[in-house]
């Protein structure tokens, strides 16, 4: 009797959805229009802001420590403005930006936010933005700014982020255990020299520690190579700039590097020292990677290391523009927000104050605007870094078009195929049709 | 509904255990036994959590090259360090936050849970096989699909960066676990014993609160374990919801401490998520011990 | 003293009895001197029905149902969360099961997880929660200590932990190579995943655990030593006492279990730093559904993965709640 009287329920209970259906349809774009119908309300203040009491949310990732200097940078900025109040918020990435696109569908963006690249176009075409072209050389000071830096930001013809710093693709070595195999630091040259160097350093550890991880696993690796060659990995227009027998290439040439046998970490002994990383631990002598994360590194590695080799990566074609400056982390402004001066005096401050980047120093890479460089005194890894990027100015071209939608879903993917490659479960063959299988539905939905 | 109405006598107990024994040493044997058998077991499963707890005492370059049980060179400073609190919030804060939500929640899942699972177990009214039947629904929907619309809903009431989420829902039921907990239960309890008040001329809501409830004690304490305990563990509702740090409960606190896009601090990390255990399993500890025979079973004894 | 047994029985065929009289339990032989209508009595059941019912049903109306119902709509467009949501029909549903390698991959390891890891599981609890019984001197301890593993959350210090229990050289590994079996570590091994996260779920039995200890505690002891005096063996006892006078929860557990280890979310996430590998092998439903929300922003699709598994597992409840007629003995029922 319960059974029959249950399946009555569930066909009541469907009868009940489909009536609902259209009543929600109608609820739908209502919260989608939301952010619009807000920032009709903002605008209305003039340069410098009107001097009246404000109250801005202000939201960023990072962990502890990057969370005081943030502390100590807004209580300056409050006590230069008293009339503004800024709440701030903060949060591990993963957790920082499902909440950021709870509140984007929900029509509820903090004033000022911490940006990341990778969602840059898909905020900035959907209009969540501020256009901060009004405001470029009126509360926010742009003349610490080179214009390929501030060319980072603009999504279509608008600027809709400003980057606060920058990173660039290098080699980061360790120098205890280059030192402890007798090997010299990687000296440079193209991606077969740095392959052999690598396995030298493997062999002359006995097989204790690695020369490198397989880097074919990173996009970025692949990325530059196509840059030498003079192609995007992808185009303005959302196209790739490679194609299957391209990334076959790509991925066959790290053969070598992958698997129990070979030259490079295997990826069983990666998945063992997870949340750590290869260099992290001390098991790799040399990674492939963005040089703000040197400092993470460190902290890894321990009180034992005070500094690390950072040098340029493999040369692909000589004398190509293969490296480029991305912007580690930028700001935006919410485009709902009521405050829009105010905001951007926030901004401003953030990105270009002297005292902000004492406070800050590397911590959120290198400062994009020279003056708030100018507040720092660099040392140690902070100078490596700095020195870095001014090394590489002959490799150095402009940055590629703000990554496109999905871009990180692609990118995951492209990692998540390194790991299966080196694992032995995928052939190349496989992983590349999974590849554009999965740009296939990506860049077309 | 206080814990006295919880604290039930448990004569059988105790009439068992100072009972003269007849085979004296063939129940110290099996006692023995199981002495041994539970003891090994409590050790397997406890060493993952002995280990947690002795790399709280290591550095943090440690992670990665020492999976080993011992630390190899202690340390405080984890606890020094978690004990600072996170950007101007000390660490207390974070429990405080915590506790008050779990105590609230727990509160209401109580009230609001049995009192559905009532209606559903011993109340004929109509509908209550469509209503029963949308209940188990519930169950069955990942609940990350609908974390948009109910923001948008919570957005509307302006109760964002409020309590008011994580708490209001646990007044109004919305856990079914806890409903069909306890449903189960009442339906384990002899239908006289409630039909005998009934006939006395006793209402529905005496009927409950002084026959049913009592009876299941067991099924309460359970619903109060579980939802304090998630309650605290729970990430997903406070992350959408709690927008100020020096609201935020543990769960969200102790992710502080790692970035990926920069440094993690795993040692701060793992003292903090070992620190946050201490005061559930305290909780725990109080509360499994009303986990005794509840009433019913002297119900059946005439 | 009649034998324990036949008591049992008894009950059971009292529960039945009552199951079958359905609405008419209360026969008008037992009601009170005061001549009550038909009428009235329904009037008074359906109120007080309604009054306990009612913070159930405003937050079942208020809160759950127009979300839910929501994502049933999602389920048939394409919403990228920023975007009104446009109506695409079918096409999710069709894509998920025709042209998506990973969804077909995550249906199957969700299915070894559910199909070896919840009976696994739920029969360590039931055992451990039966030695408890045994006992209660002592048994605090015994129970704090295997509940402890349910208590930690969703932190990255499970991941370190677990990790480290199934690395090369870890406790794991050695275990198995003291008994000769050299199979290495677990963590970095595809084939050993999967088995690894159905341990993490064992190993976190607690919450089904206390459930049966809690029902334990309902059978009256009184049954056991009756069945004692009748000379009946541990095993007679366990599926003549035991068994019929626990059901009732058993299939509690039997159910959320199922409908837990289908929507296992919190440690894969966890373990996997979010991302489901090594080699996708903890990719399981919930969190790739996950994933396509709120990492590729594909609610739509993310929905209808969503529905489809309501569908799958709401035909299991069925069949589950239909067969429960027949080993489920409720004293009490009224259904």
């Amino acid at each position: 009797m319960f059974t029959v009287q249950r399946r009555r329920s569930l066909m009541a209970a469907a009868a009940m959805t489909t009536a609902s259906v259209l009543a929600l349809a109608a609820c739908s774009s209502d919260s989608a229009e939301d952010p619009e119908t807000s920032a009709t309300g903002g605008s209305t203040a003039g340069a410098g802001g009107s001097g009246e009491e404000v109250t801005l949310d202000f939201a960023f990732w990072g962990n502890d420590v990057r969370a005081d200097m943030y502390t100590q940078s807004i209580d300056l900025f409050m006590e230069e403005y008293p009339n503004i109040t800024v709440n701030s918020t903060f949060l591990d990435y993963p957790a920082f930006w499902e909440k950021r696109q709870t509140e984007a569908a929900g029509g509820g963006l903090p004033d000022v936010m911490q940006f990341d690249y990778s969602y840059l176009r898909q905020y900035s075409e959907n209009g969540l933005l501020l256009d901060l072209g009004p405001h470029l050389g009126n509360e926010i000071n742009t003349d610490g700014f080179t214009e390929q830096i501030l060319g980072i930001g603009v999504v279509g013809d608008t600027t809709t982020a400003l980057p606060i710093s920058t990173n660039a693709w290098g080699v980061y070595t360790n120098p205890q255990l280059l030192e402890s195999t007798g090997v010299a630091d990687f000296a440079g040259g193209t991606w077969d020299d740095y392959k052999a160097w690598a396995a030298e350093v493997t062999e002359a550890s006995g097989g204790e520690i690695f020369g490198g991880t397989d880097y074919t696993g990173r996009i970025q690796n692949f990325e530059i190579q196509l840059r030498a060659e003079g192609k995007n990995l992808f185009n303005e227009d959302g196209t790739p700039g490679f194609d299957e027998a391209r990334l076959t290439e790509f991925w066959e040439s790290g053969a070598e590097m992958r698997g129990d046998d070979g030259s490079g970490i295997s990826q069983q002994r990666l998945e063992e020292i997870y949340p750590t990383s290869g260099f992290g631990a001390g098991l790799t002598a040399s990674e492939l990677t963005w040089d703000n994360f040197g400092a993470g590194y460190l902290g890894e590695l321990g009180e034992d290391y005070t500094e690390l080799g950072l040098v340029a990566p493999p040369v692909t074609v000589e004398g190509a523009k293969d490296l480029y400056q991305k912007p580690s982390m930028l700001h935006a402004i919410a485009q709902n927000t009521e405050h829009p001066a105010e905001s951007a005096m926030l901004v401003d401050f953030l990105v270009n104050s002297p005292e902000v980047g004492a406070i800050f120093g590397t911590n959120r890479g290198l400062p994009a605007s020279s003056a708030m460089r100018d507040g720092i005194t660099f040392e140690g890894l902070d100078e490596q870094i700095r020195a870095y990027e001014e090394s590489i100015a002959d490799r150095l071209g402009d940055a590629p078009p703000v990554p496109l939608v999905g871009y990180g879903t692609l990118e995951e993917k492209f990692r998540v195929l390194g790991t299966e490659l080196g694992f032995g479960t995928l052939s190349v063959e496989d992983a590349v049709s999974q590849f554009f299988g999965e740009m296939d539905v990506t860049l077309n939905s | 509904m206080s814990l006295k109405d919880f604290r039930v006598k448990d004569d059988a107990d105790q009439e068992r255990v100072t009972q003269p024994q007849p085979r004296f040493t063939r129940k110290q044997i099996t006692t023995a036994i199981w002495f041994v058998a539970l003891m090994s077991l409590t050790a397997i499963i406890l060493y993952p959590l002995l280990w947690l707890f002795l790399s709280t005492f290591k550095d943090n370059s440690e992670f990665g090259s020492n999976q080993g049980l011992l630390p190899e060179d202690p340390t405080f400073d984890n606890y020094l360090k978690v004990f600072e609190g996170i950007a101007g919030v000390p660490m207390w804060r974070f429990f405080a936050n915590s506790a008050f939500i779990a105590i609230m929640a727990t509160f209401g899942t109580l009230l609001s849970s049995s009192m559905a699972a009532y209606a559903f177990a011993r109340i004929k009214f109509k509908g209550v096989g469509i209503f029963f039947a949308a209940m188990i629904g519930t169950l069955l929907l990942p609940f990350h699909v609908v974390i948009i619309p109910q923001y948008i809903l919570f957005n509307n009431l302006g109760m964002i960066d409020t309590y008011w989420p994580l708490i209001l829902p646990k007044f109004l039921a919305t856990e079914a676990f806890f409903v069909f907990l306890i449903v189960q239960f009442m339906r384990g309890i002899p239908r006289e014993m409630d039909e005998a008040a009934r006939v006395d001329g006793a209402g529905h809501v005496r009927t409950f609160t002084s026959i049913m409830l009592p009876l299941i004690q067991p099924a309460l304490v359970t619903s109060a374990i579980f939802s304090f305990i998630w309650t605290w563990n729970d990430f997903l509702a406070p992350l959408m919801y709690i927008t100020s740090p020096e609201k935020y409960p543990l769960p969200i606190a102790l992710r502080l401490y790692n970035d990926q896009t920069s440094t993690s601090d795993f040692g701060a990390t793992v003292t903090a998520s070992f620190l946050a255990l201490i005061p559930i399993l305290l909780f725990f500890l109080v509360f499994q011990r009303f986990l005794v025979a509840g009433v019913a079973t002297q119900g059946l004894k005439g | 003293m009649t034998s324990t047994v036949n008591r049992v029985a008894d009950a059971t065929e009292t529960s039945t009895s009552a199951a079958s009289a359905g609405s008419e339990v209360a026969a008008p032989g037992k009601r009170p001197k005061k001549p009550t209508t038909q009428r009235t009595r329904h009037w008074r059941e359906n109120i007080a029905g309604y009054g306990f019912l009612a913070p159930w049903l405003v937050g079942f109306l208020g809160l759950t149902l127009i979300p839910m119902l929501y994502s049933l709509y999602l389920s048939f467009t394409r919403y990228n969360l920023f975007q009104p949501p446009q109506w695409v029909g079918f096409d999710n549903y069709i894509r998920m099961f025709t042209e998506d390698p990973n969804y077909t991959q995550s249906v199957k390891i969700t299915l070894i997880y559910v199909l070896v890891g919840t009976p696994i599981k739920l029969a360590a609890a039931l055992g451990v929660a039966m030695l408890l019984n045994y006992r209660d001197r002592g048994a605090g301890f015994f129970r704090s200590s295997f509940y402890a593993p349910s208590l930690i959350g969703a932190s990255v210090s499970v991941a370190i932990v677990w990790r480290a229990m199934f690395s090369t050289d870890g406790p794991v590994d050695n275990t198995f190579s003291f008994f000769g079996f050299e199979i290495g570590g677990w963590v970095g091994n595809v084939a050993l995943v999967v088995p690894m996260m159905i341990l993490l779920a064992v190993w976190q039995f607690g919450a089904p655990m206390v459930i049966f200890l809690a029902g334990l505690k309902q059978v009256p002891r009184e049954l056991y030593e009756a069945a004692d005096m009748d000379g009946a063996g541990p095993v007679k006892k366990f599926r003549s006492i035991t068994m019929p006078m626990l059901s009732s929860v058993v299939f509690f557990n039997l159910l959320l279990e199922i409908i837990g280890a289908f929507q296992v979310f919190a440690a894969a996430y966890i373990i996997s730093n979010g991302t489901g590998g090594p080699a996708g092998m903890t990719n399981f439903y919930t969190l790739y559904l996950y994933k396509r929300a709120f990492s590729d922003g594909q609610m739509g699709y993310a929905s209808a993965m969503a529905w489809t598994l309501v569908i799958v597992v709401a035909i299991i409840a069925a069949v589950l709640f239909r067969t429960s007629k027949m080993w489920v003995h409720y004293q009490g029922d009224s259904k």
